[in-house]
């Protein structure tokens, strides 16, 4: 005789308390209550790091200045996504197709990752597009990386 | 290092996408036994036990408590490891580290994933930081599709070439008893597959397997008196990415990333200069195509640029001069806490010649491996049949 198998379903839900630390801190309240993005200068090979951070990993040194970055950039990477992933900040599946990207915004040596507001079609998106963060309106604007709606292109794609 | 080391055994389940049969002991223990087996000892043998999986893929946490029975490691010292992806090469490499300081002479080292019982994707979707970038994350398939965009559109790969990639990874595993995805399939076949995210279809990419691997490392005199063939452990390197720094994605960076800063100083260790013509096998980790595509460049196989060219070639084949992934590899088989130790383990058969139908038509007397994991970091190793060569 066959033995019966037993295969419980059951759910983890945990709550927890995330804690930004000083540095994401100042640069989560800039973009929130003044839409603007800030990176941190390492003193040693001079990188302008985003989002800002303790340390520079390539020097071992603590970071020091902080430099506005600007709101424009360049798509080093992208694709357009066809699978229905869930958000795991709402456990809603994100409409697709959709594309999202890394932009290397001018003045900052990190990429940043996002949303590109193009047509889903591999035709009308390319590594090396200049874009445009397009911010939420400040009422809307939490001190997260959502306060970035997305980046558009710049003038005709 | 201090002392010299040496794999004496291993073994591996079977893989699959269901396991119900067993829990997540029971599967371990098939690998435990079999690498036992395989070395002709019992668990008096062993030292230490070093077990390692993904944080909460299964639900449950300190699994080497759970699985103190099953792994053997009940009254004897040992540690559990996880690091993501990377997590069974590390072990590898912690197991030769306490043999070759002289701690331990037998050390028994095990990685599994049972991924059925858990969310995978929920669980990695943990690993994003939750204020930076959580929101689009999920998913390793959308960071491996823009590494693909990248390449195409840097190099002018097509989509031909990651489905060549495919292609030999599944027809590989038709030779591999153990592996998961033994698919006979074509290019059309993979081109025709889903769109998951451009430029990555569904058979792009990697399963989700059951599985589990367990090898048994030792000392020099160990390994002399009881192992027929030895597979010694020559080297080994761990490189990290930065946290935040999404530069590996551009194919065309000129920063020293992971898996070339990792590559080179495994390489100066050794002497090698020209690593086509000096290992005889590789057994990298390729969650996806066009990764393996890319490790092709940073392994320095080849010119940068023209990674896609060796598969076109076909190189790359079982039969190839620079064989890749003969056992099928992590497209065919990802149990993920066993994947990074398979590719150690199959390198291993490769020298010792027991890779059965897969094993390369040749003579193999070094072997390299890769592993990938985490916020991109790899643990790389080089085996080898003899030690003076």
């Amino acid at each position: 005789m066959e033995q019966e198998l037993i295969n419980i379903p059951m759910v983890v839900d945990m709550p927890y308390r995330f804690a930004a630390g000083c540095y994401l801190a100042r640069f989560l309240t800039e973009l929130r209550d003044n839409g603007k993005f800030f990176g941190i200068k390492c003193p040693n090979c001079g990188r302008v790091q985003m989002p800002p951070r303790i340390v520079c990993a390539a020097c071992h040194v603590k970071n020091g200045e902080w430099v506005e970055i600007s709101h424009e950039g360049t798509l080093m990477g992208f694709s357009i996504v066809h699978l229905p992933l869930t958000d795991p900040t709402t456990g809603q599946p994100h409409k697709t197709p959709y594309t999202y990207g890394i932009v290397r915004l001018d003045g900052a040596d990190s990429f940043i990752e996002h949303f590109i507001e193009v047509e889903p079609d591999i035709a009308k998106v390319w590594v090396g597009m200049r874009v445009r963060a397009v911010l939420r309106p400040r009422e809307q604007r939490t001190g997260d990386l959502n306060d970035i709606q997305h980046f558009a292109p710049i003038g005709e794609a | 290092m201090k002392r010299k080391v040496a794999i004496i055994g291993g073994g591996q389940t079977y893989h699959a996408s269901r396991r119900h049969d067993v829990n997540q002991g029971e599967m371990v223990n098939e690998a435990v036994r079999a690498a036992l087996d395989d070395a002709q000892m019992t668990m008096d043998d062993v030292d230490a036990v070093l077990l390692g999986n993904m944080e909460f893929f299964e639900g449950c946490h300190m699994t080497d408590c759970w699985l103190a029975d099953a792994t053997g490691a009940y009254g004897k010292p040992g540690l559990k490891i996880t690091t993501g992806g990377t997590v069974g090469a590390t072990e590898v490499v912690a197991g030769a580290h306490h043999v070759a300081s002289g701690l331990f002479d037998r050390v028994l080292v095990i990685g599994f994933e049972k991924q059925e019982e858990g969310d995978s994707s929920a669980i990695l979707s943990g690993v994003a930081h939750p204020l930076y970038g959580r929101s689009l994350a999920g998913a390793a398939v959308g960071y491996f599709a823009m590494m693909g965009a990248s390449y195409m559109q840097a190099y002018g790969a097509r989509e031909e070439h990651s489905a060549m990639v495919a292609v030999k990874a599944r027809q590989n595993a038709r030779k591999n008893p153990y592996a998961h995805l033994k698919l006979d399939i074509t290019i059309q076949d993979v081109l025709a597959s889903k769109m998951l995210a451009y430029p990555i279809r569904l058979m792009d990419m990697c399963p989700t397997s059951n599985g589990a691997c367990a090898m048994i490392l030792a000392d020099e005199k160990t390994a002399k008196d009881r192992c027929k063939k030895p597979v010694w452990f020559r080297a080994a390197e761990t490189a990290h990415n930065e946290q935040f720094e999404l530069t590996w994605r551009d194919v065309t960076t000129t920063k020293p990333i992971f898996s070339r800063v990792c590559a080179d100083k495994l390489y100066k260790k050794l002497g090698v200069e020209n690593p086509a013509a000096f290992f005889d096998v590789f057994e990298i980790y390729e969650p996806a195509t066009w990764a393996e595509l890319v490790w092709y460049e940073d392994l320095g196989l080849c010119k940068r640029g023209e990674g896609f060219r060796l598969i076109e070639e076909g190189k790359t084949e079982i039969n190839g001069a620079i064989p890749v992934n003969p056992s099928g590899g992590v497209l065919s088989t990802n149990a993920i806490g066993a994947t990074a130790m398979l590719r150690v383990w199959e390198a291993a058969l490769q020298i010792r010649g027991d890779a059965g139908e897969h094993q390369v038509p040749k003579d193999v007397n070094w072997a390299l491996t890769t592993a990938y994991g985490g916020t991109n970091w790899t643990v790389m190793t080089a085996l080898s049949k003899e030690w003076e060569d």
